[in-house]
């Protein structure tokens, strides 16, 4: 096997040949030099269209796992066994130590697809605070990870401001950077808090930066400038970094109009923006008339979420529903596949004591408007979970919300057991809405009531995400073994 | 009735001539041209009668003077600069109404040192007690220059039984709530309701603001506290002190000690309880948590007590420097730093002895003497008051002209659509 030629020693020459000279792209020391990235510059390469899609679809399943996993507050390890795996998957990011190959694509892939969601994202004030949550989810999971010396180079080069403390000014005030360090006074944690200062790095930044330490005294202040060491860097990394992205993600939105102009790039992100509602329930999907306004009895109290049901009833009950309620319910009635004619029969139907003229001029209209044949003919969307636990709140009269997070712990358990589920069941759950995790509550609520259901439930994150689930485990149920029963692939939004 | 005439005429003279305005406009102009500074500052009034005005609003000096001398306000109070023009607040959306800036403030009060103060309670203060303000001031002043770095800094004297403090530094007026909050927290010392008797919390470090505190609080502990304010004297007020000791059998002690005993000095039970506590048992670890014990019997009696609500919030109103109590007739004079061992509130002018100093100015100047062209606040002891006033403001407007000149004006936005449009190409 000995070849008679002599070999180019390939290890050797690549030793020598710098690594911008890679394939003639760009210097990842100069672009890339630490995994950690701000995102303060847009990506100044070329992409692809195809890159451009994909790289956000990537990132995207990445931030809808950290948001799971945040949402059922993982920690620690049990975060990094979920992570990992999605991370590796969909969006590798080695850090220098490792001396992968393929550090500059990651880096640029990183890069590229959390501009590309930055612009999916802008468009308004909810989905911007998603963004900027999850982005900032993702920071600081990376940040934590990093070693110390990768931190010090990555805040070096961002050169926010922050004075990394010389020598000789920390020397001088090393008695006062010990004595803010609290400790018991014994001697040996004296001696710790000496080596502690003594490999610290510290860091001169203005008092306004740190209201944290600044109101628990742990942080020594002289003439305006606080003296921070690198272990509380995080929360003001943090800080920082969820500033710069919120303010780039206003000035995104407001330039966003200028942009849509290519029309290559529209319908991306238009789908990558729908991505995450995971569905959008949208009227084009179902209104296609399957469901009738005599229907919606049997529908709801089968398969619809606590919210809706509560809403239904008390439509029946009060033979009225107020604006709130209206919206919510109104929204989700056109999720499942109710039609305009359909809903205005079934609200009319529903608003018995109202003569027609009046239901004609005072209710019609609206509901015109939510299918988009008035006004601004928006198609409004059903809302989410979110949307319905975090504004308008109910107040007294109202019956829109969530049951979860709205209704006192009381009334909340009187209901549950209405719907005849066991107590240990009903402890869970007000155990979860007890933590303010109300999404989990309706989650384990629908695992109780669909008992049917083996497999532990996706996250509810829509009400119509609930209804879909309840009526495919129906079907599941009635089907014979050997029908193909068609669900996922029908689900997947068209790529 | 005549009381109540004699001091609306009083008043009336006093804002006539007494009352620096232009000085005064000058400060929260912060410049000598009209800006938005004064024109967008929220000044309230409280009228004879108690009738209370909020959100008033002048464009400048003139108006500011004209506006004065026809409501005859009671009292001033002075808030924040705010993004309308507050006369204008309810022709605009409650979004659009919001404070911009504030100078940084602090509010002294003596009756919340009631709990420690033996000599007065309430409204009353003496010349015993005002000590207590004097240390205050020198704590506060001390930490926000050397901690803070703030370089203009206004005590004023509140008229009766308190002092305030009026940050002016430009990077004071632009802090947000959450930094004043911030800010608070580092200089409070003493937390807790009237049911604690353990209030002040030490860790075994005592942080180098703290340190430096305490030096300057250590002088005024023998004096103030245990002379003049005699803490130790009776069994009453010893025990509230003893119950800061954390171990039962020194407390036991050393009442016993000082029972049996009784007429020693405040000195000498100081001395004891040293000595007590030096020889209790655990010496290694009560060690640290001796001296942070003594500490915090030093620093509960004499660290400033500050009222929170007050620095907190941007929008909060303080009483204007210059204006007269309603109920001491004082004038709200400010308190040179330098001097504040030497300030007694009891000299302070009030309005009746103004006019007296006035009308005997003029009775001994004959009309064409060149005396009396001087304005006329020179003719009483109101003067050096409004002339360190003045040297004040000088040294804030020399500062807000350096300041002026050296601010490039920045531009992120037309950056980012370049940045944008080079993506697409």
């Amino acid at each position: 096997m000995h070849r008679q030629k002599k070999k180019i020693n390939r290890f050797e020459a690549a030793n020598h040949a710098q690594v911008s000279t890679d394939y003639g792209r760009n210097d990842i020391s100069k672009q890339y030099p630490t995994r950690l990235n701000f995102y303060l510059a847009p990506p100044s390469t070329e992409i692809t269209i195809e890159e451009f899609e994909l790289f956000a679809l990537d990132r995207l399943q990445v931030l809808k796992t950290l948001e799971t996993a945040s949402l059922r507050n993982l920690r620690g390890a049990e975060l990094e066994r979920v992570m990992n795996p999605v991370l590796e998957q969909h969006l590798p990011l080695k850090s220098n130590i490792s001396q992968s190959p393929t550090l500059y694509e990651d880096r640029r892939k990183d890069h590229i697809s959390h501009y590309v969601l930055r612009l999916a994202y802008c468009r308004s004030e909810e989905l911007r605070v998603w963004f900027l949550r999850q982005e900032c989810n993702l920071f600081r999971y990376r940040f934590e990870q990093e070693g110390q010396e990768e931190k010090r180079r990555f805040l070096t080069e961002l050169n926010l401001n922050w004075k990394i403390l010389d020598q000789e000014t920390k020397d001088s005030i090393t008695p006062q950077l010990e004595k803010s360090l609290s400790y018991s006074g014994s001697k040996k944690e004296l001696l710790q808090v000496r080596q502690r200062v003594q490999s610290e790095t510290y860091f001169e930044v203005d008092f306004e930066k740190v209201p944290d330490l600044l109101s628990r005294r742990s942080v020594y202040i002289h003439k305006g400038k606080a003296y921070v060491p690198m272990a509380e860097q995080v929360s003001l990394v943090m800080d920082e970094f969820r500033l710069r992205l919120s303010k780039a993600l206003e000035v995104t939105s407001k330039i966003l109009p200028r942009m849509e102009e290519d029309d290559r790039l529209r319908p991306i992100l238009l789908n990558v923006e729908k991505q995450y509602t995971g569905k959008s329930y949208g009227a084009s999907n179902n209104s296609d008339g399957t469901v009738q306004a005599s229907d919606v009895d049997g529908l709801i109290s089968e398969h619809a979420p606590l919210c809706m049901r509560n809403l239904h009833d008390s439509l029946r009950a009060n033979k009225h529903l107020r604006h709130g309620g209206r919206m919510q319910y109104g929204l989700f009635l056109k999720g499942i596949g109710l039609n305009i004619d359909e809903a205005i029969l079934f609200w009319k139907l529903a608003f018995a004591n109202l003569p027609d003229d009046k239901f004609q001029k005072e209710y019609a209209y609206n509901i015109r408007h939510n299918y988009g044949l008035e006004g601004r003919r928006l198609d409004y969307t059903p809302y989410s979970c979110m949307k319905i636990i975090q504004s308008n709140q109910p107040s007294s009269g109202d019956s829109h919300g969530c049951p979860f997070k709205h209704f006192s712990p009381e009334n909340l358990e009187t209901r549950l057991y209405k719907d005849k589920i066991d107590k240990p069941q009903i402890q869970e759950i007000m155990t979860l809405v007890n933590n303010r995790h109300y999404q989990l509550a309706c989650t384990r609520h629908f695992e109780v009531t669909h008992t049917k259901v083996t497999e532990k439930a996706t996250i509810i994150e829509h009400p119509n995400q609930y209804y879909e689930m309840s009526k495919a485990a129906a079907e599941i149920a009635t089907t014979k073994p050997d029908t193909q029963v068609v669900t996922e692939s029908m689900m997947d939004i068209d790529q | 009735m005549s009381q109540d005439g004699n001091s609306a005429f009083l008043l009336r003279a006093f804002y006539n001539r007494f009352f620096p305005y232009k000085t005064y406009f000058q400060w929260l102009n912060y410049d000598i041209a009209p800006t938005k500074n004064f024109s967008h500052r929220e000044f309230s009034f409280t009228l004879k009668s108690d009738i209370y005005v909020r959100y008033n609003s002048f464009m400048d000096v003139e108006e500011f003077r004209k506006e004065i001398e026809r409501f005859q306000p009671v009292k001033i109070d002075i808030g924040a600069v705010y993004s309308v023009m507050p006369k204008n607040k309810k022709s605009v959306a409650e979004k659009a109404f919001r404070p911009v800036e504030k100078e940084l403030v602090f509010d002294i009060d003596m009756t919340d040192y009631d709990e420690i103060r033996t000599c007065c309670s309430g409204g009353d203060i003496c010349k015993k007690c005002w000590q207590f303000m004097t240390v205050a001031i020198k704590v506060i002043d001390t930490s926000l220059d050397e901690d803070f770095g703030f370089k203009h800094r206004l005590w004023v004297y509140s008229g009766r039984r308190g002092v305030h403090c009026w940050v002016c530094d430009d990077r004071a007026r632009k802090l947000d709530n959450e930094s004043r909050k911030a800010i608070v927290n580092f200089l409070e010392v003493i937390k807790g309701g009237s049911e604690q008797s353990r209030k002040v919390n030490l860790g075994n470090s005592l942080h180098p603001s703290l340190a430096r505190s305490l030096e300057i609080i250590k002088p005024y502990f023998g004096p103030l506290i245990l002379n003049s304010q005699g803490v130790l004297d009776t069994p009453e007020n010893w025990n509230k002190v003893l119950n800061t000791i954390p171990d039962a059998g020194v407390r036991e002690r050393l009442n016993e000690m000082w029972s049996t005993d009784s007429l020693s000095s405040g000195q000498a039970k100081w001395q004891d309880l040293i000595n007590v506590l030096d020889k209790s048992s655990d010496k290694q670890i009560f060690y640290v948590r001796f001296s942070s014990c003594l500490q915090a019997i030093i620093l509960n009696y004499c660290y400033p007590r500050l009222d929170d609500k007050v620095s907190i919030n941007i929008g909060h109103l303080l009483k204007s420097p210059f204006c007269v109590h309603p109920k001491t007739q004082r004038v709200c004079v400010p308190i040179p730093i330098t001097t504040c061992e030497n300030f007694d509130p009891f000299s302070v002018p009030t309005l009746s002895s103004l006019i007296n100093e006035f009308d005997a100015f003029s009775a001994n100047n004959g009309p064409d003497d060149s005396e009396r062209k001087l304005p006329d606040y020179k003719k009483t002891s109101l003067r050096p008051y409004i002339e360190f006033f003045e040297k004040f403001v000088q040294r804030l407007l020399l500062d807000a002209q350096r300041a002026k000149r050296g601010n490039p004006k920045k531009s992120l936005f037309f950056k980012n659509i370049y940045i944008y449009m080079y993506i697409l190409s």
